[in-house]
């Protein structure tokens, strides 16, 4: 099932969760909604899933208005950020919850909502914690109950409001991983709400970059790190080095380094800075660049980062750049060492932004 | 990508999303309405109907005055000494081990639980002259029973749970945490005590007064056994309030009943302005 | 050392002002030997006293019940405007005069109260009759259901039921299967208490009740009345049943509140607590 937001709206007093929103999910996504907190992206699920209202504007489902329907009408599967499994039932019952409240004519016969709660608990790998409580399960399998308490009830659609946010970094990964084969297999459509970016990148086919209740930028992983369309979405995403940008005879400079005509920098602006990502820097000879000292070296698994304060910027924020470890097995950079600073790429934003 | 068409409609009224808000709003205001509003409009309805000069005549009479004084007085020394023991009760149940100490401090809300009229004839047999106290006290002079003595006690029984329930959960919550960071900055325990652990402490000390002196001037049932009831000397403004109802003189009833409700709004509001006020004093919450 | 100084001093205070009136009620009681006591309590008087006490209670605390779900479930799992004003208004009873809350309901159903004529003339009697000890019985005792069931369901906030809605439960089902095993043991609670003062309940009961013995004698009451005559043995023996259902009740409320820690030291409610979505 397709999802469409027109001009959806919501204000909580004064304040405006998400305004003006234009999105669409198209059916079998795996989108991610991914922003800061405050950004509304747990709003605009909700709006989405029926527990808010919109003040303004209209959400579609498969081109039907769907914005006044109750949420028992949509058919979503809504997985909250602390999972809300029913405390006092056990874990079969949790699942089965949805098929046991329906409406008499739609009721499944005991033994078929028997077997759906087997066959899901299968799914999600949890039929041996049938007859365990809540309580007694680990968060990595508390969340898993969820989802399948959620996949009962036979959803189009799948909205996850920050579901592992609350688990270990392991248990993260590895649930990322199961949650992404899941909706290969199952194709549903679903919106994950996420502020890790990384998981974001990892899990969606599409990712909707939020901040301050409006869409910064729509794009697949890829696209949204490599060509950020603004400051913030690029400072978002991952590290950034922030570098202000002078112009000087016609032609722009970062530090001591012509980056082009200064023409080719144009953003309406009588400041810019440039944001550049840390494995975008080049560490060379001192007169292959910038000239500019190390003055931290830490090796982290397979990278390594170079803190180098180049000369003339300010001491207090060294360039922190990225490089392989077979790089830096090769040249050995050391603390002190006179180093020269390239860019591989830039990306140049109005100062203010 | 997302396409540009926006539609914009009225703004729309809240809906809410879990059911049952009307139902249940609904049914509560009636309720209240019914059984409280209503009949408390009674009070201020009835009184105000007789004038404001018989009104003010009866309020000034002076076995009127002499009960309200009675009342008020009598519950604000039983509210300070429950302040003062309150604090050490509670201190003891916060932060010290004994024997039998869960059992003491469930026993703590016996006032609550105990009917009144039983809480007032048990504290005049232990304090009338033949008493097991009574006996001590009475060769010391000390008359409890059948004075206003007596009146206080009975307050200080009825009070007692509201200072100790205030101030145990603050207690609990303050962290011990800060009270060794100030002994590691050399304070001592007395200095440790004014500086860090009393200011977080009296507006919980100031609640529980405030609650604990608002249902001493209404209690009836425990205090009318014990007081004596001599017209000018021990009787409490409640029982006066019966004797009215019982001679039908409803103007005088309501009047006393008024000048009482007004002092508990107001000290409910107290209340709550001074919550309200110490949980944002400090940008808390 | 000043420690066992302060647990002395407490426990002195304690001793003398609960657990002695505590044991004189019993010891005099028992003044008389177990034969009294028992003669006493098996009195046809102090039966129909008892058997009202239990009437009364049976009609108020259910009432009070279904106001206190209703209270909580509209303040809990809502935001709207003079919320605050309303978990005043339930608070309100505690800051009225037992003899005051009798009284309101003289003036409003008495012979010379504003219904006084037209009930008189439907030869219904409310006031001096069980229906007045019932209606003062509800004023004072409502708040207690709704002031244990309002933090309670503050706090587990509205996700249970989102999600029960999310699944296809409608308001009912969501109700019955998720809210109310939720709270549960706030509700078993607040009933506690609820019964507690409303069997124990005297001021108010005694200013509408008239005194009829046997018929509008309350067992508070019934002690007074026996107090009063210097029946002392026999009022003592009504009192040491009263003392019981006490003692009852702070042991249900000790078993509760350790089985639901959030219950303990619910002597104010908190103001507007709800989370934000």
């Amino acid at each position: 099932m397709s999802i469409a937001l027109r001009g959806v709206t919501k204000q909580f007093g004064e304040y405006a969760a998400v305004e003006n929103i234009d999105l669409d999910v198209p059916t079998g996504a795996l989108m991610a909604l991914l922003g800061p907190s405050g950004s509304g992206k747990t709003t605009l699920l909700r709006i989405i899933g029926g527990l808010e209202t919109p003040d303004q504007g209209q959400v579609l489902f498969d081109g039907q208005d769907a914005t006044l329907w109750p949420i028992g009408d949509r058919k979503v599967g809504f997985v909250f950020q602390q999972y809300a499994l029913f405390r006092h039932m056990t874990v079969f019952e949790n699942v089965a919850f949805g098929l046991k409240v329906k409406r008499r004519r739609e009721r499944p016969s005991a033994p078929a909502i028997r077997k759906k709660v087997q066959e899901l608990l299968a799914l999600v790998q949890l039929d041996w914690a049938h007859d365990r409580y809540p309580a007694q399960l680990s968060g990595g399998q508390r969340q898993r109950v969820a989802l399948a308490r959620a996949m009962a009830i036979g959803p189009q659609v799948l909205l996850l409001d920050e579901p592992f946010g609350a688990l270990d970094s392991q248990v993260r990964h590895e649930l990322r991983r199961w949650l992404r084969r899941l909706h290969d297999e199952l194709h549903f459509t679903s919106i994950i709400v996420t502020h890790d970016q990384q998981e974001a990148i990892e899990v969606a086919d599409t990712v909707v970059v939020l901040n301050r209740g409006k869409i910064e930028q729509v794009g697949i992983p890829g696209e949204i790190y490599d060509l950020p369309e603004s400051a913030f979405v690029h400072r978002f995403l991952g590290q950034v080095n922030e570098l202000p940008v002078l112009l000087r005879d016609g032609r722009a400079y970062i530090g001591p380094i012509d980056i082009s005509a200064a023409a080719e920098v144009q953003t309406g602006s009588a400041q810019n800075i440039a944001l550049i990502r840390p494995h975008e820097i080049e560490i060379g000879q001192p007169s292959s660049g910038w000239p500019a000292t190390v003055v931290a070296v830490r090796v982290i698994g397979p990278i390594v980062r170079l803190d180098v304060c180049a000369d003339g910027h300010s001491v207090h924020e060294p360039l922190e750049a990225e490089i392989s470890r077979e790089r830096f097995e090769a040249e050995r950079f050391t603390i002190g060492q006179r180093v020269g600073v390239r860019f591989r790429r830039w990306q140049v934003y109005p100062a203010a932004a | 990508m997302a396409t540009t068409a926006s539609v914009a409609l009225k703004r729309r009224k809240t809906r809410h999303v879990l059911p049952g808000f009307g139902l249940t709003l609904g049914y509560t205001m009636v309720y209240l309405s019914l059984l409280v509003l209503i009949p408390l409009s009674a009070v201020f309805i009835r009184s105000v109907g007789s004038g404001w000069g018989h009104f003010w005549e009866v309020v000034t009479a002076p076995r009127v005055l002499a009960s309200l004084r009675l009342s008020f007085g009598a519950s604000l020394v039983a509210a300070s000494i429950n302040v003062v023991f309150g604090l050490i009760v509670s201190w003891v149940l916060v932060r010290y081990t004994f024997p039998f100490k869960r059992f003491i401090d469930g026993m703590v809300d016996l006032p609550f639980a105990l009917p009144t009229a039983v809480a007032g004839i048990a504290l005049t047999a232990l304090y009338a002259p033949n008493g097991w106290l009574g006996v001590w006290l009475a060769p010391l002079g000390l008359n409890v029973a059948f004075t206003p003595v007596g009146i206080v006690v009975a307050l200080t029984f009825i009070g007692l749970p509201f200072v100790v329930r205030t101030l145990q959960p603050v207690l609990e919550e303050l962290d011990k945490e800060v009270e060794q960071a100030a002994a590691s900055l050399g304070a001592s325990p007395l200095q440790a005590f004014c500086r860090v652990i009393f200011p977080a402490l009296w507006p919980a000390l100031l609640t529980g007064f405030a609650l604990a002196f608002a249902r001493a001037i209404g209690e009836y049932g425990s205090v009318i056994f014990i007081a004596g009831n001599m017209p000018m000397r021990s009787e409490i403004a409640p029982l006066l309030i019966v004797s009215k109802l019982e001679q039908y003189d409803y103007a005088g009833a309501t009047a006393i009943a008024v000048v009482m409700l007004v002092l508990s709004f107001a000290i409910m509001f107290g209340i709550n302005a001074l919550q309200n006020w110490a949980s944002s004093r400090h940008g808390e919450r | 050392m000043g420690r066992w100084l302060l647990i002395v001093t407490a426990l002195l205070f304690l001793c003398v002002f609960l657990v002695l009136p505590l044991l004189a009620v019993f010891a005099q009681a028992l003044a008389k030997g177990f034969e009294a006591y028992y003669l006493a309590i098996m009195a046809p008087m102090a039966w129909a006293a008892v058997k009202l006490t239990l009437l009364v209670a049976a009609i108020a605390v259910p009432l009070n019940l279904i106001f206190g779900v209703a209270a909580a479930w509209a303040i809990a799992k809502f935001n709207f405007r003079g919320k605050s004003a309303l978990i005043t208004l339930i608070d309100l009873p505690f800051a009225v005069s037992p003899v005051i809350a009798g009284m309101i309901f003289i003036l409003v159903f008495g012979t010379h109260g504003w219904f006084g004529g037209s009930l008189r003339a439907h030869h219904i009697r409310v006031v001096f009759a069980v229906p007045g000890i019932v209606l003062a019985t509800l004023f004072v005792t409502f708040p207690f259901i709704a002031r244990e069931l309002i933090p309670v369901m503050q706090s587990q906030g509205k996700d249970d039921e989102e999600t029960a809605l999310s699944l296809g439960a409608t308001g009912w089902q969501t109700f019955w299967r998720v809210t109310l095993p939720n709270i549960r043991w706030g509700l078993l609670y607040g009933v506690l208490l609820c019964n507690a003062r409303a069997m124990g309940e005297f001021g108010a009961v005694s200013v509408v009740s008239g005194h009829i013995r046997g018929v509008t004698n309350t067992m508070p009451l019934h002690v007074e009345i026996l107090y009063n005559e210097y029946n002392y043995t026999a009022a003592f023996a009504v009192a040491s049943l009263l003392a019981l259902l006490a003692l009852l009740t702070l042991a249900g409320k000790s078993i509760l509140e350790w089985r639901q820690p959030e219950l303990r030291h619910a002597v104010r409610m908190p103001r507007d607590r709800t989370r934000r979505a």
